[in-house]
């Protein structure tokens, strides 16, 4: 299909407010008589609270309240499991532990909120924060993956009998057989870490409860806006249009901001209402350390069985995954590691089991990438370690394993984090395999780019990795738009913006069917008053899923105006055009009606409207789709490294990436950078580094290397396009994809610059100190 | 975080032992401490002001000192907490007889550190930790001549308590030192 509008590389529209300073975030929220927030927090990991004192806290000038879980009182409860797995689900074992408002009993992790304190400044609260004595019986912290399972091992949780927080196994095929046949098995341990988020904005609350309109309103820094206000409304014995829930402008998600609900966003409204008035926190960032989800902490044992030829015949994997103190999100960074663990591989038998472990350490709930590129970091460093025992070239050998065009769609027999069956939906791999590989200049680099350079004592390795995305799940996600007598549009969905240009690319959507500039569109995203329903901002979804019922609004709408039209213009419908916001006769350019003017028309001010329509030209849509759209792409780098420093140079950066209809190219680039610099930080920079009293040792930004533009190649990005077959725009997800893949082709680059060191590559992150420890061996 | 490592006095065993058990000498020797007294046997309760890089706050806590076997060895538990967050340690104490009128001191031990001290000073932990140590024995070494003039003359000891000053002034130097360290070894 031709589009005008959709595909164009359209500049972004919310940016010269954003550039300007003119946007506005939770920290530009100030209301009068506003009061400020600070929470006490746990230094210990581990620790039964005996007492609290609060006294001379409270005694400080300025200084409202101090409040502990004991004067929450009823208010009091854990937050709401996210997503548990479906008791459908046979044979798998799920314990549900939330996080609490304010710690009653016992510290679960270091930074877990004890009191809160408010008062007039937040400076005042910082200092009352200080004067809160609390009491502690340290005890010892759980923070092994492995050793936590050991019989008699402290507990996180004293009410259950272990740390295991889930179990399940899945299977396809049958692995121990095809192990029998194979003539290569290989096996290995990996080691998966901690890194965080790290959005530029922390996050943030300002709530204020209206007494007399018994209303709640909350500005939160959340992906989710739509959920959070059905849960407020719940916990508070409010109806749910008695709360406003706004997330204006956000300074990046990546994944975090879409926990709920946060303790700070537990205990924040309760607040307004006990006080009636309006209180404002913002998270400082070693807070963001401590009380911002994490991710990517995994323990895995894989087993990969291969022919001769390099044919995978199966894999078996044992994932201990870390949930750390709590289980909110259930099983969907797990879930999504097994989906991406026979990565884009046609591959007959499978079986993996996964123990999810309570440790003492921050929640890990999903960060861009979520679960997926621990699944093709496993897959793609089995394969390049494969290929060097089979001495195979690893190319040929991906060739041949990749999913071929005509075995879509593929359906995996497994179950995916949305809990139904993982059915790949379209994809072409190969095509895309082949264009990073020329496009890295592949072969002139091994047989004459590396020689030379080595020769010059240089060290310089490639790495090329493919990977799929799954993408675009449900459950749905809604859309209104309506034409303004003014003749410009007004838009809304409940799919809040971190930065993905949902104003500029949901607008060229709506500018395509109802043929208006992209500027004339006002798309309102993350504000409850504007749509009610939805769920919010995750898993590479938006085009997908608020995209296609954008799309579906719009067409509506379109349908409406042409209906409206074809009788004020005494025109069939078929014979009308719509043009620069006019509908018009198709042979009669002068005979036409404004946008504007119809709007007007369908409210009207005498008579009635007709029977079985609505007034106004306006339409709310939603989209749910079966199962998700898989994306697909390749990444391939040759970077060198100093010898000495063992610090990294990236000479070039390739990506090809399909991820089906784009909406804006220009977009689908922006978030390939992003994804990639986070990549880079996942791969070689960014590890929090926790001691085994739980103790985070690197929270600030000082310690925690974050990649800036000095780490940053440039990167070219080349697009493939395979349609979604299941969705109407045949869009796919692009937001996590950047990310997924980068450790990996990081890892196998690498390898491939040292080969004097015997260097097998299996754990991520990476730092320069950790590959001098790898080269010389000196273990930890 | 371990710490370990040895120090050469110029006393007899018995006159280091005694040293060290000295609650007002002890109290000169760390810097930043406000206060230290025995409060029961072997346990003492001290408040110290601790700096590191850009957390600082006071500390609050118990020492207990245990296996006493009198003069060769102890060994010392300490917990405190602050605002700036908590530590706790036990270390073992060993003196040895050098003959000459000297004696060998040497520590190993293991502290666990949390809170602020932790996220943010973990960069600097180290060489603080270090030059604690250092000044501390620079403070004894001093008080050990003192108490050796004021026998002979037969007056009470008088001694010099080390000042936060001096404590920062060593924290820069040892700083300095590595870098130097580091930069001589890049050279050669």
């Amino acid at each position: 299909m031709t589009y005008k509008v959709i595909g164009k590389r359209v500049r972004r529209v919310e940016d010269p407010r954003l550039l300007t300073g003119g946007a506005l975030f939770v920290g530009d929220v100030n209301l009068p008589d506003m009061l400020h927030a600070a929470f006490v927090r746990s230094d210990y990991a581990h620790a039964k609270i005996i007492s609290i004192d609060t006294s001379s806290a409270k005694e400080i000038p300025g200084v409202v309240g101090v409040y502990t879980a004991e004067d929450m009182g009823e208010a009091w409860e854990p937050g709401p499991p996210l997503v548990s797995p479906p008791p459908s689900l046979e044979g798998v074992t799920f314990n549900s532990c939330r996080q609490v408002p304010l710690v009653k009993d016992k510290v679960k992790h270091a930074g877990e909120i004890i009191a809160v304190v408010v008062a007039e400044s937040r400076y005042i609260a910082e200092d009352a924060v200080e004067e809160v004595y609390v009491d502690y019986e340290p005890l010892p912290a759980v923070t092994d993956l492995e050793k936590c399972l050991e019989p008699g091992h402290t507990l996180v949780h004293d009410e259950l009998d272990s740390n295991l927080a889930a179990h399940l196994v899945q299977n396809k095929g049958d692995y121990e057989a095809a192990k029998k046949e194979a003539d290569l098995v290989i096996k290995r341990k990996f080691k998966l870490d901690r890194g965080a988020a790290a959005a530029m904005e922390n996050r943030g609350i300002v709530v204020d409860w209206d007494q007399k309109n018994q209303h709640l309103m909350v500005w939160d820094a959340t992906q989710s806006p739509i959920p959070i206000r059905n849960g407020l409304a719940g916990r508070l014995g409010l109806r749910t249009h008695q709360v406003r829930v706004v997330a204006p402008f956000v300074g990046g998600g990546f994944g975090p901001k879409i926990m709920m609900f946060y303790a700070e966003e537990m205990v924040l409204p309760w607040l307004t209402m006990k006080l009636n008035r309006p209180v404002k926190w913002i998270e400082d960032r070693k807070e963001n350390f401590y009380a911002t989800t994490q991710e990517r902490e995994q323990v895995q044992e894989v087993e990969m069985a291969l022919s001769k030829e390099g044919r995978i015949l199966g894999i078996r994997q044992n994932i201990i995954h870390d949930t750390g103190a709590y289980d909110p999100y259930g099983l969907t960074i797990p879930l999504n590691t097994q989906s991406h663990s026979m990565g884009p591989y046609d591959i007959k038998n499978y079986s993996s089991e996964l123990s999810v472990v309570f440790t003492n350490k921050i929640i890990t709930t999903p960060v861009r990438g979520a679960g997926r590129p621990q699944g093709i970091y496993i897959v793609e460093r089995m394969l390049d370690i494969a290929c060097r025992e089979l001495e195979l070239d690893s190319r040929d050998v991906r060739r041949l394993n990749f999913i071929k065009p005509d075995q879509f769609p593929y359906d995996h027999e497994i179950i995916d984090q949305a809990f139904t069956n993982l059915v790949f939906d379209s994809g072409n791999y190969q095509p895309a395999y082949d264009k990073a590989i020329e496009k890295i200049e592949y072969d002139k680099f091994i047989n004459e780019d590396q020689p030379r350079l080595r020769a010059e004592g240089k060290y310089v390795g490639i790495g090329v990795v493919p990977f799929i995305e799954t993408t675009g799940v449900g459950p749905y996600e809604g859309a209104r738009v309506a034409i303004e007598p003014s003749g410009k549009i007004s838009a809304a969905t409940g799919v809040g913006t971190q930065g993905q240009s949902h104003m500029t690319s949901f607008a060229q959507i709506i500018a395509e069917q109802l043929s208006v500039e992209v500027e004339d569109i006002s798309l309102v995203s993350g504000d409850t008053a504007e749509i009610h329903w939805g769920t919010g901002t995750f898993a590479s979804r938006g085009a997908v899923v608020a995209g296609n019922a954008v799309l579906a609004a719009a067409s509506d709408v379109r349908k409406k105006v042409l209906k409206l039209a074809s009788k004020i213009l005494e025109t069939p419908e078929d014979e009308l055009e719509l043009e620069g916001g006019q509908v018009r006769v198709a042979d009669i350019p002068d005979k036409s009606i404004s946008l504007g003017e119809l709007a007007v028309l369908a409210n009207p001010f005498r008579g009635a409207v007709e029977p079985g329509t609505e007034p106004g030209l306006e339409s709310t849509k939603y989209f749910g789709p079966a199962y998700g759209a898989t994306a697909f792409g390749v990444h391939g780098m040759i970077l060198e490294v100093d010898p000495e420093t063992m610090m990294i140079k990236i000479h070039k950066y390739v990506t090809v990436e399909d991820c089906g209809t784009m909406l804006n190219p220009l977009v689908v680039e922006g978030q390939i950078h992003g994804g990639v610099s986070m990549g880079i930080g996942n791969a070689y920079y960014e590890k929090l580094h926790f001691d085994e009293n739980g103790q985070l040792q690197n929270a600030s930004l000082a310690d925690y290397l974050i990649v800036g533009a000095t780490e940053m190649p440039h990167i070219e990005v080349y697009h493939q396009n395979t349609p979604a077959p299941n969705n109407k725009l045949g869009t796919k997800g692009v937001g996590e994809a950047g990310a997924i893949p980068v450790p990996a082709a990081f890892a196998q680059a690498l390898e491939n610059a040292l080969p004097n060191y015997d260097l097998e590559i299996t754990e991520t992150p990476l730092s320069p100190n950790r590959l001098f420890e790898l080269l010389y061996r000196q273990e930890d | 975080m371990k710490v370990e490592g040895e120090h050469l006095f110029n006393g007899n065993q018995q006159q280091v032992w005694d040293l060290f058990r000295d609650t007002e000498v002890m109290a000169a020797a760390l810097p930043g401490t406000k206060k230290m007294e025995l409060v029961g046997e072997n346990t003492y309760e001290a408040v110290m002001n601790v700096r590191v890089g850009p957390v600082a706050g006071e500390f609050s806590g118990q020492l207990v000192i245990s296996n006493e076997d009198h003069p060769n060895s102890y060994t010392m538990t300490v917990d405190g907490r602050g605002k700036p967050g908590f530590l706790k340690g036990v270390g073992d104490v060993v003196l040895t007889n050098q003959g000459a009128n000297q004696t060998l001191m040497g520590y190993t031990g293991e502290v666990q550190i949390g809170g602020k001290l932790a996220a943010v000073g973990q960069r600097l932990i180290d060489t603080v930790a270090k030059s604690i140590i250092n000044q501390a024995f620079e403070t004894l070494d001093n008080a050990l001549e003192e108490r050796g003039k004021a026998e002979a003359e037969g007056r009470k000891a008088d001694y010099q308590q080390s000042s936060e000053g001096d404590y920062a002034a060593t924290v820069a130097k040892d700083l300095i030192k590595n870098v130097l360290k580091r930069k001589d070894s890049e050279e050669s």
